[in-house]
């Protein structure tokens, strides 16, 4: 036998740490309706102090701040478990970005729930800040004369403009004010790593929505009878959800590859942003024909508050257009692609030159 | 209640720093063979690149046949090397259709159903380059339905008289043999997949004729193969006599996920790159979105290898491959010939490029298992039928 080379396989998350994510807010789900369809999403803070108890809230964090010390794929089971049920909360902007952040420039972490703030350079647009009205501190990063700086504001000191996105989670317009602030240095390697972990954080949410899309879609056409027999046994309708199913496959093995090289890499190669806009691209393409053919198959009670399917169908669409839309995805994959060239396309492709 | 979803494709897990090593290699010989002119990238060249010298300087480089066992004239290799080199040589439109069918098909049922005799004789030849293969399994009345093949086997004096029509064997009129499904015992309705069984049947035997069957571009790569009563040793039955279905399906998913289903087209895309201003390029969200879809595919089908070379059930991860990727090399065909026209001058080598995909196209989403016929495998998978 010829050496085939050392694999490194994927360790797996412990079963029970993910049946306890998921009892928590399969529990929460069970006292908790969703509310009235227009109400603006709060962080829910007998929830999160629940959450907190039971170390989920920094899962990430390094234990000597008060974090459990697990890593991103934890993590990612504890996304997926609160997209299944339909529970929104800061938990990615919370542990993944703003107190990752804050750790790794040295800063103190407390028990506040917090949120991430990139300031636009002058002249750009307003960004919008996902849950700034629902933190109590708000890890904000500006640009400096002399390179990037972070600081952590106190959420009673920023202006805020209440905005939501179309799943009312909060998308809100900040204002702070940083001339007075010196805040802390941050190294542009540590900026160019929140902006991967921001944009894969929510590729790793619609895969996680999208598959609860069509599990839904499969316990439908199974249950649905019409023409005397359940939808199911329909080749028409077989072939909708083996379409959409096929899409999040992809989807799904383009971010579980990108997250690989994150961890493998420590996030630090230029081609894990190549892997990043490739999950994006397929996950926001992904979730166009998983929602058309989910909402396809359920008929008009799909469309409706009342049945669970919107809970995810309308989070992928809204979450694949947090951190770029899919158009600035497919953009930053063509870009890259020029760079390559043809001859280097492939070698692009395989992160093998 | 809350749904919960069973993985369809097995986790994009491992990273193989041998595997990169291996790729460089064979990137290093390609720009060889393309400063030498031994080949030109071409569309679908799985299928329509028939080049034995380029097969057998393959095979010098141990190529071929790589996860035959030494014993048989092999490498040893893994699986997942052999899928490395094959998809250096189709992201380069190698002409790799000589050795295509022996190499990803007979090889891994040679080793799994074939007896001794049948290893020693074929697997060190096909290692060396020297033996090529088809497959007969279609039949003018048998596309999707296999299991409706009307060839039937008729036990004779020291084998098997076997008699019917097979279509769409590649390479039939270059190939030494061909595996053909053929019915042993009569059709049962209840049980229509049991009683077929396989055999190895020699291209030049008595009894054979091979009738081109011209595609609509011209093109000669299918035929029709006539067997008249031609005589198959016992010694050349394939596996276990009435176990041709099993034999058959278990197989597929080695054809199905290969780097084949996504590849087919992608020099016209490094060909669309080169000819483009990159500024044009840096701003086409539909170039993108197909590269996107490629690097995707790619994770998937490299699972699906992984799942393979621990020998674990992948029918379903490979119809996903399958479905998408021939469906995306579709789209990469579409893709080019949308942005070319009388008003475009982009020269015979574009043109040609175009007009080969956008020929070959139709059978991306036809061969290996229809995609719808692979929707309803993707769909039994989710437990829908």
């Amino acid at each position: 036998m010829n050496a085939t080379g050392a694999m490194t396989s994927t360790p797996a998350v412990d079963r029970d740490l993910v049946a306890m994510m998921d009892a928590v807010f399969a529990d929460y789900r069970l006292s908790h309706d969703h509310g009235p369809a227009e109400a603006r999403v709060d962080c829910d803070r007998v929830l999160w102090q629940r959450l907190d108890e039971l170390g989920l809230v920094r899962l990430t964090g390094s234990e000597q701040s008060g974090g459990s010390g697990a890593s991103w794929r934890e993590s990612t089971e504890l996304l997926t478990a609160a997209v299944r049920h339909g529970v929104r909360l800061p938990l990615a902007e919370h542990d993944l970005l703003a107190c990752w952040l804050l750790e790794a420039v040295g800063q103190e972490v407390d028990d506040a729930v917090r949120t991430i703030h990139l300031m636009p350079g002058p002249g750009r647009p307003p960004t919008l800040t996902p849950w700034a009205d629902s933190a109590d501190r708000i890890v904000t990063v500006w640009r400096g004369d002399d390179g990037y700086r972070v600081a952590d504001v106190d959420a009673s000191e920023i202006t805020i403009a209440l905005g939501r996105n179309l799943i009312c989670e909060p998308r809100d317009t900040v204002s702070v004010e940083v001339s007075g602030r010196s805040g802390h240095m941050v190294a542009p390697e540590l900026i160019a790593e929140l902006q991967r972990k921001a944009a894969l954080v929510r590729a790793i949410q619609v895969c996680a929505a999208l598959d609860c899309a069509i599990a839904a879609s499969v316990d439908h056409v199974m249950s649905r009878i019409q023409f005397g027999r359940p939808l199911a046994k329909f080749q028409a309708i077989q072939n909708l959800i083996a379409d959409a199913a096929a899409e999040a496959a992809v989807a799904r093995s383009a971010t579980e590859a990108a997250l690989h090289t994150a961890l493998q890499t420590g996030w630090l190669t230029d081609h894990l942003d190549f892997q990043i806009a490739v999950a994006r691209s397929c996950a926001g393409h992904a979730a166009s024909v998983v929602t058309r053919n989910a909402h396809q198959v359920h008929g008009a009670i799909g469309t409706t508050r009342e049945h669970r399917l919107h809970e995810w169908t309308r989070a992928a669409l809204a979450w694949r257009s947090d951190y770029g839309s899919v158009h600035f995805w497919d953009r930053k994959v063509a870009a890259a692609a020029a760079e390559a060239g043809g001859a280097g396309l492939w070698p692009l492709i395989t992160g093998t030159d | 209640m809350t749904p919960t979803l069973k993985r369809l494709v097995p986790p994009a897990s491992s990273s193989n720093p041998a595997a990169d090593a291996l790729r460089g290699q064979v990137r290093a010989f390609l720009a060889e063979q393309l400063a030498a002119g031994t080949f030109t990238p071409s569309v679908d060249a799985w299928l329509c690149g028939w080049d034995e010298t380029f097969t057998r300087s393959l095979a010098r480089q141990g190529w071929l046949g790589m996860t035959v066992p030494e014993r048989y004239g092999g490498h040893g290799r893994s699986f997942h090397d052999r899928f490395v080199v094959t998809e250096e040589l189709l992201a380069a439109g190698a002409p790799v259709a000589a050795h295509w069918i022996a190499d990803r098909q007979i090889v891994p049922s040679l080793l799994k159903y074939g007896t001794e005799e049948q290893k020693h004789e074929f697997l060190p030849r096909i290692v060396r380059g020297e033996c090529f293969f088809g497959i007969g399994m279609s039949e003018p009345d048998s596309g999707s339905d296999l299991a409706s093949v009307r060839t039937r086997a008729v036990r004779v004096d020291g084998g098997w008289a076997v008699t019917g029509t097979k279509v769409w064997t590649s390479g039939a009129h270059h190939a030494h043999a061909f595996i053909v499904l053929a019915r042993t015992t009569p059709v049962d309705a209840a049980h229509r997949h049991a009683g077929l069984s396989q055999f190895i049947v020699d291209l030049a035997a008595e009894g054979v004729d091979v009738r081109p069957i011209i595609s609509m571009n011209g093109g000669h790569h299918f035929n029709e193969v006539i067997l008249d009563e031609v005589f198959v040793p016992d010694s050349m039955v394939f596996g276990e006599l009435g176990q041709g279905w099993s034999q058959v399906t278990s197989e597929l998913s080695f054809e199905r996920s290969g780097p084949e289903r996504f590849l087919s087209t992608f020099p016209l895309l490094t060909t669309a790159l080169e000819l483009a201003a990159p500024q044009d390029v840096s701003c086409d969200v539909e170039m993108g979105r197909l590269v996107a879809r490629i690097a995707g595919l790619h994770h998937t089908s490299t699972a699906v290898a992984d799942a393979l070379q621990r020998d674990e059930a992948a029918d379903v991860s490979a119809a996903v491959v399958k479905v998408l990727g021939t469906t995306v090399e579709g789209d990469i065909a579409d893709y080019a010939d949308l942005r070319t026209g009388d008003e475009t001058s982009c020269g015979a080598v574009w043109t040609d490029l175009v007009s080969r995909a956008i020929d070959q196209r139709p059978g991306f989403t036809l061969r290996g298992g229809t995609n719808e016929v692979l929707r309803g495998v993707i769909a039994r998978g989710l437990g829908l039928r």
